[in-house]
């Protein structure tokens, strides 16, 4: 693949879809499993972000949609289902598929953007249905006004027209736009930009710093920054600035947060303004619209343009023009004009802090904005901070003789905080407190007071953190400081896993292997040394050199085999999912167990792993558990078991499958079996019944004819053991009619290594795999009996055939008048065979290699070992032998 | 060139783009900024306007364009710094 990022993100993105489509198996169980939301979510959110990078916009879009989904679960708004389960498993399928595509092809398939089309649908239809299916947009917040103070700072005009739009339904938007310092140098306009927002209604500019005198001035360095109001749609201005979105701020406002009265108090008391009140106030009670804009044009006409009176006229004529009037706004606005006070629009109306802050601004840290004190969870303190900032805010305001304009807020913010904080009586004074500052404008009661809740709840620390900023702020919070260490280790412990190509690992294993059996040399030159050069002294040297180098390549063996070393949970993840699909397809009720994930083997048996074991579960699935109401009428629980277990023993590793189901009737196989032809009836009747069992292993026993109403899938539980055995497996099943079956496979650890034995046939040295042989005897001739012109013999009460390996080879044999012979007992498919050779040699560890090139259709051979002097050693395949 | 410079006065015309910043700082750097005339432009870029407003010339003929000349002014005004 020639994109390398591409490279990375398809097995990344492999592994995160099998971690979703698990935690989704584990959530559908226990549904308030919050680690597994959480791990799924995580997952399709880092899919999400990574998929970004690429040209995938379709496969982005049907996670995105599945994250939402899956938000929603995680924030307890819907509850998961199996349908909701079935659809995002759904997904993932189709985002798995893609991420095939991809990488064949580096790119998504020609339909995806319709295949996502359709699913991002029904994944939206679950997403929230009470929504009105044509507003896909979230609905936009709008913005309390005392959060944007700069709309008071628009002409009024502007503000007007704005007014009337929104209340004729166009949303007004505030948008902040700060552009970079350098943004000329991009090939940007930020004014031309500005130009063109649909809508644009007011627009204000002001600079980051004051101008320089032109000597010193940049051009090209921006200096301003654009506040605006537009009447256009949310998504066309987010467009409009996709570019520089990370300098702009877009908030919708509500209509209200645009009447800000403009212009100078009225000197003293308007005269007719009272009457006006009172005929304005009549004609709101009737809602008479018209009556009302034409006193308010009749005393407009009167009045001074320029002072604040007439601002609110000309809003409480706005107000009044719209479709459908604000009677609040009118009645708030007409006591504006009765009292040439401020209108008091409902909760936002309070003149925003800004000025306050910015006095503040100054001297940073004097309330140390540090959010770390809640992170660690300590509450106490983050009130204690609170209770202060309001203290410094108050006072600022003291010495600004601007408390009437804060002491609201204050008294807003200590009103929701102290409540559980401090006694009844003392949030009764600080209330009273706060009215006197609101009517008298002296703060100093309240400060007073705070001073005493400060001094209460810590004895002074908070004083310290007004007396002298930033001391808080220094010290780190210990939660922070742990999660920090915590994110390093994390780290480190990321970087210390690697991941290698697989073809690197087998090439050093390979040449691990080969080192082994050049390894194997030494002892012949060690030979050589002593006999042919006479030198046993460099004869016991090299032996010495020998064992160093003999006990490095085994541990070297031994660290290259941990290496392919894979967890079974590589095969087992898939069954979650195929047991749940077939189950609810199959309308039987499964309980997956799953055990031992963790046993290792060598990757090649893991993966060999996969086909065999897939077909038993299905068998038990299909055939081995009944349908519910069988179950019941037998007396198990309704809810059938499969379990999948694997653990290591010895040099093997064995996997079960065991199931409660109705079992093997060791009759109907036999039937079955002999209908088949696979075995003729005497030699079924003779079959114990797990032997009888074992019949459905053989080729030719169909599973459609198996003890099942249910129609087989055409797959023989043969290929089960012959894959299994071709690499080195066994496979034994065990049953109990009523009770259940039990599938036990069992695989050699690692593959990389044959143990063979060696014998002598026809002076030639032959390896067979020791996992086959089951001993080695001396049988005297006269014990050899014929029977049936077959030569047998009697071991331990078994009759055992005897087959002269050198007559099946084709060669002569050596030694033709031995008073016994040299008998090896090997077990194949569950029978003993003894195998007549000239002579038994070493047992060794050889590396196998299969037979290729013309070679590779010989039968017979598993394949050719080099010996340590250079010989090539032979292996036999004794099942295609025989 | 959207620019003409004669004397104290600067005529802005058609499409005046950011090229023409540097050129413009200089001049007024030599010779203190007079009238600007506006009136033709078709639109002014960002950089130009700034140096306008720092420079705050003592007359400026607004463009012709009723839109472009409504949001010129608040640069042309941008005396305050960002709270």
């Amino acid at each position: 693949m020639s994109n390398a990022l591409l490279a990375r993100f398809i097995p990344e993105a492999r592994d995160l879809l099998q971690s979703s489509a698990s935690g989704l198996l584990r959530l559908e169980k226990s549904p308030a499993d919050a680690t597994a939301i959480n791990e799924v979510f995580r997952a399709v959110h880092t899919l999400k972000g990574s998929s970004g990078l690429f040209d995938a916009v379709a496969l982005t879009r049907l996670v995105h949609a599945a994250e939402d989904l899956l938000g929603e679960v995680r924030s307890a708004q819907r509850e998961l289902d199996s349908d909701l389960v079935d659809m995002l498993l759904d997904s993932l399928d189709q985002v798995s598929a893609w991420i095939d595509h991809l990488e064949r092809h580096e790119r998504l398939p020609d339909d995806a953007d319709r295949v996502c089309k359709a699913a991002v649908g029904r994944l939206r239809d679950r997403l929230a249905p009470a929504e009105a299916p044509a507003s896909s947009d979230p609905p936009a917040e709008e913005k309390p006004a005392a959060e944007i103070g700069w709309i008071a700072d628009m002409a009024e005009a502007d503000r007007l027209a704005l007014f009337s739009d929104a209340a004729r339904g166009h949303p007004v938007l505030a948008v902040h736009y700060v552009p970079a310092e350098t943004c000329f140098y991009n090939g940007e306009d930020p004014f031309g930009l500005v130009l063109q927002v649909p809508g644009l209604g007011a627009l204000d500019v002001v600079t980051r710093e004051p101008w320089p005198p032109l000597e010193e001035l940049d051009p090209y360095r921006c200096n301003l920054a654009f506040r605006l109001l537009a009447s256009g749609a949310r998504v066309e201005v987010e467009h409009l600035f996709r570019y520089v979105s990370d300098e702009v701020r877009i908030d919708q406002v509500a209509p209200d947060a645009l009447i800000r009265l403009a212009g100078a108090p009225a000197p003293g008391p308007l005269p007719v303004v009272e009457d006006f009140a009172e005929e304005a106030r009549a004609c709101l009670e009737r809602r008479d619209w018209a009556a009302l804009r034409t006193a308010t044009a009749a005393l407009l006409a009167l009045t001074n343009p320029e002072l604040s009176t007439a601002s609110a006229l000309r809003w409480l004529d706005a107000v009044s023009a719209a479709p459908f009037p604000n009677a609040a706004h009118a009645a708030a606005l007409i006591e504006a004009v009765a009292t040439g006070e401020p209108p008091r629009l409902g909760s936002a109306d309070v003149e925003p802090p800004r000025p306050v802050l910015a006095t503040l601004r100054p001297r940073p840290g004097t309330v140390p904005a540090d959010a770390r004190d809640a992170a660690s969870g300590d509450v106490e303190a983050l009130a204690r901070r609170i209770v202060a900032a309001q203290r410094c805010v108050l006072a600022e305001a003291q010495a600004l003789d601007r408390v009437r304009a804060h002491v609201g807020a204050v008294a807003t913010v200590l009103a929701r905080l102290l409540p559980g904080r401090a006694d009844d009586g003392l949030c009764a004074r600080i209330a009273a407190a706060a009215r006197v500052a609101e009517t008298d404008g002296d703060a100093g009661p309240l400060l007073d007071l705070l001073g005493t809740l400060d001094d209460a709840t810590d004895g002074g620390t908070a004083a310290a953190t007004t007396v002298a900023p930033g001391t808080a702020s220094v010290v780190p919070a210990p939660g922070a400081d742990a999660s920090a260490g915590e994110a390093a280790r994390d780290e480190r412990g990321a970087a210390r896993m690697l991941k290698v190509d697989q073809a690197k690992v087998d090439l050093l294993m390979n040449l691990i292997g080969e080192l082994v059996v050049s390894k194997n040399s030494l002892p012949f030159l060690a030979r050589r040394a002593e006999h042919i050069h006479g030198s046993r002294e460099m004869a016991r040297e090299i032996k010495d050199q020998y064992a160093v180098i003999d006990r490095l390549a085994q541990e070297m063996q031994g660290a290259i085999m941990q290496v392919r070393m894979l967890p079974v949970s590589e095969v087992f993840d898939r069954f979650p999912r195929l047991v749940r699909d077939l189950a609810r397809k199959l309308e039987k009720r499964i309980d997956l167990v799953v055990e031992g994930e963790d046993t290792a083997a060598d990757k090649t048996i893991i993966e060999a792993l996969g086909d065999p074991l897939l077909h038993v579960v299905r068998n038990a699935i299909d055939h081995g558990i009944e349908p519910p109401a069988e179950r019941r009428a037998a007396g198990k629980p309704e809810q059938a078991t499969i379990v999948l277990k694997a653990s290591q023993e010895a040099d093997h590793v064995a996997i079960e499958v065991r199931d409660d189901g109705r079992g093997i009737d060791p009759a109907k196989v036999r039937a079955a079996a002999v209908a088949k032809g696979v075995v003729d009836a005497g030699a079924a009747e003779a079959l114990s019944d797990q032997e009888a069992i074992r019949l459905i292993f053989r080729p030719g026993f169909s599973t459609a004819a198996k003890v099942s109403d249910l129609s087989g899938r055409g797959v023989g539980l043969d290929v089960v053991l012959t894959t299994v055995e071709k690499l080195g497996g066994r496979v034994a099943v065990t049953s109990r009619s009523g009770e259940g079956t039990t599938v036990r496979i069992a695989m050699p650890l690692s593959m990389a290594v044959t143990r063979v034995m060696v014998v002598e046939v026809g002076g030639e040295p032959y390896g067979i795999p020791m996992d086959i042989i089951a001993e080695t005897v001396r049988v005297p001739r006269e014990r050899i009996k014929t029977i049936k012109q077959a030569p047998a013999f009697v071991l331990r009460d078994t009759v055992v055939p005897l087959l002269r390996l050198a007559r099946t080879l084709g060669c002569g044999t050596a030694a033709a008048d031995v008073a016994a012979e040299a008998v090896l007992v090997c077990r194949i498919g569950g029978a003993p065979i003894g195998l007549v050779v000239d002579n038994f040699r070493e047992g060794m560890d050889v590396i196998l290699k299969p037979f290729d090139g013309v070679l590779a259709g010989m039968r017979g051979f598993s394949g050719t070992a080099l010996l340590g002097d250079g010989h090539v050693l032979l292996v036999l395949d004794l099942k295609e032998l025989l | 060139m959207p620019l003409r410079f004669d004397g104290p006065t600067v005529r802005f015309e058609g499409l005046c783009m950011v090229e023409e910043a540097l050129g413009l700082v200089e001049h007024w750097r030599e010779t203190p900024p007079g009238t600007v005339d506006l009136s033709t432009c078709t639109h002014v870029h960002t950089a130009l306007l700034q140096v306008l407003a720092a420079a705050a010339p003592a007359e400026v003929i607004p463009p012709s364009d009723p839109t472009l000349a409504r949001f010129v002014a608040p640069i042309l005004a941008s005396r305050r710094p960002l709270p």
